[in-house]
């Protein structure tokens, strides 16, 4: 769960969207912009399957192998790890829409 | 680095844990408060104490805290005239468990205080996360 989060923190780190805003003002370099989104939206993705994994191992801990409070610690980290996931997504997606609703 | 909020969370769930197994104790202790010996003359039932120790976890560079040994009180046993009872000596006096139900009631009350103050410390730590991911969301 915690390397899901620092995965998400590195997300701020990439340059897509510093790149994309000048390469949205070139043409020929609009292609290699959306690549950068694709790259950005992979890495979300790779956050979301860490979350999974989380989720799993709080399942199996359901079955009795660990204590309610770990259970539940794991469960909270997963969903916090998801709500940052999503947050940053939207913020993806806004940031890809006003680009591509930009007034030529 | 791992996240400070991260590390409280981990931390107090730890606090949880160590205070659980702490009424575990306490519960044994309670409920063994009148349990004789196996045979005649035989010691009773001693009552249990827990002491905690502060945990480094590797992971994170934070101190978790763990139980650091569930030991045996070594108080004398209360011994009383019951010529009855199984377990009783030649002399007909019992030894009974060095339970004190004031105390284990004090301990019960501070392990449940505990994991109170646990609990609220994971409620704020949540709330103070999911209040910084909200500014993200409704920044936009």
């Amino acid at each position: 769960m915690i390397p899901a989060l620092s995965l998400v923190g590195s997300l701020f780190g990439t340059p897509a969207l510093s790149q994309a805003l000048p390469a949205a003002a070139q043409p020929s370099n609009v292609a290699a912009a959306g690549s950068d989104f694709g790259h950005v939206f992979a890495q979300v993705g790779e956050a979301i399957d860490s979350i999974k994994a989380g989720e799993s191992a709080a399942i199996s801990g359901l079955q009795g192998q660990t204590s309610v409070q770990h259970v539940v610690e794991s469960v909270m980290s997963a969903e916090r790890s998801l709500q940052t996931v999503v947050a940053i997504r939207d913020k993806i997606v806004s940031a890809y829409q006003s680009i591509s609703q930009m007034a030529i | 680095m791992i996240d400070p909020i991260d590390a409280t969370i981990k931390i107090a769930s730890s606090g949880l844990e160590t205070q659980s197994a702490r009424l575990r104790i306490v519960a044994e202790n309670m409920a063994n408060a009148q349990s004789t010996g196996p045979a005649s003359g035989a010691d009773p039932y001693a009552r249990k104490t827990v002491t905690f120790e502060s945990e480094l976890d590797q992971a994170t560079g934070v101190d978790l805290v763990r139980i650091k040994n569930i030991g045996v009180d070594r108080t004398p046993f209360r011994i009383e005239h019951d010529p009855g009872s199984p377990a009783a000596d030649s002399k007909g006096f019992v030894k009974l468990p060095n339970v004190n139900m004031i105390m284990e009631m004090a301990d019960l009350r501070e392990a449940n205080r505990s994991y109170e103050a646990n609990l609220q410390v994971i409620k704020q730590a949540n709330s103070l996360s999911s209040s910084t991911i909200d500014l993200l969301r409704n920044s936009s």
